[in-house]
């Protein structure tokens, strides 16, 4: 999976339009990143990449690029 | 507990035995007597229930409880080893949280099937005529979340307010046959699957506004396993349709 495959799932998941996020957009100040994103990243990790993500984590993702790193 | 309700020489079977509530409830009453059969789908976590509990003749099975057809005949060669029931206790419970966009149409049969779709298909196979003993108390795990509104839980909700529903059914349709059917309705009780819960959701959550509503404190599975031990027993004989909370005053609150 492509880190432009894997940004459209991130754009998917918080509703926004495509080419929205890059890797830099900050992902902490965006009014859409809140609770039910987050266990929603947790169940997309899950789900997806076999990965079990905690609070400890979401609380050290910044900025979209932090997020794909956790996903390799 | 132990002074009031003796189950010596009855037959409990509980679902969901390997871990938190259910296995507290199987060690509870191993301790008043009772010969248990307990379902689970992790062979070595059923394995790690049966070494704890007192007395013998208890009686494994793993199974998935998913798969609904399959119910039937795994019962049937139960009935045939072990003979009838005095008791069911039905803790088995995926405690899914997942937002409402994440909900796939798997998720959904995995959640109803196992939470609730399972209970029906044992009470449908255990009340039947032979397969139990009289007096028989069927008591099935419910949650506060059936009765108050949380982000995150839609489905593992439904399926709980689905068992309580079922339940008070149950009851009346099974009262000619002298079969009572109650659910308990716990709080946050300190269970492997709450710390989880904890770790993954942190403060993030709204767990400490659970908590502070649940006025008596974080529950332990003590605290649910001797409320069932009561509904089991003959001490509860006039009870049946009912939700009983074990909740450290959540409900009230």
């Amino acid at each position: 999976m492509t880190n432009a495959d894997k940004i459209s799932m991130l754009e998917e998941m918080l509703e926004l339009e495509k080419g929205e996020l890059n890797e830099g957009s900050v992902l902490t100040e965006m009014p859409q990143f809140n609770s039910m994103a987050k266990l929603s990243l947790i169940v997309m990790f899950d789900d997806e990449f076999g990965k079990k993500l905690t609070d400890e984590n979401i609380r050290s993702f910044r900025t979209v690029k932090d997020v794909l790193d956790f996903m390799e | 507990m132990s002074g009031t309700i003796d189950f010596t020489g009855k037959q409990v079977f509980i679902t969901g035995a390997t871990a938190g509530i259910g296995k507290e409830t199987a060690v509870t009453l191993s301790r008043l007597g009772a010969k248990l059969i307990l379902l689970g789908h992790l062979e070595g976590e059923l394995t790690d229930t049966m070494s704890i509990l007192d007395g013998k003749g208890h009686h494994a099975v793993v199974y998935d409880l998913s798969d609904l057809a399959g119910i039937e005949p795994m019962i049937r060669e139960l009935y045939a080893i072990r003979g009838p029931f005095d008791g069911f206790v039905h803790c088995v419970g995926i405690r899914s949280r997942r937002p409402l966009a994440m909900i796939t149409p798997v998720i959904m049969r995995e959640v109803i099937n196992t939470n609730l779709g399972s209970f029906l298909e044992l009470v449908r196979c255990i009340s039947r005529k032979g397969n139990f003993n009289p007096g028989l108390s069927i008591v099935g795990i419910s949650s506060i979340s059936s009765q108050r509104g949380h982000k995150g839980v839609t489905i593992y909700a439904a399926s709980k307010a689905g068992l309580e529903a079922a339940g008070r059914c149950l009851a009346k349709e099974l009262a000619t046959k002298g079969i009572r059917v109650n659910t308990v309705v716990p709080a946050q009780i300190d269970t492997p699957a709450y710390r989880e819960f904890l770790k993954i959701s942190g403060e993030n959550d709204e767990s400490p506004d659970l908590l502070s509503r649940q006025y008596l404190g974080l529950g332990q599975p003590s605290d649910v396993a001797n409320v069932i031990a009561f509904l089991l027993g003959g001490s509860s004989r006039f009870i049946t349709g009912s939700a009983i909370p074990v909740d450290g005053g959540f409900l009230s609150s």
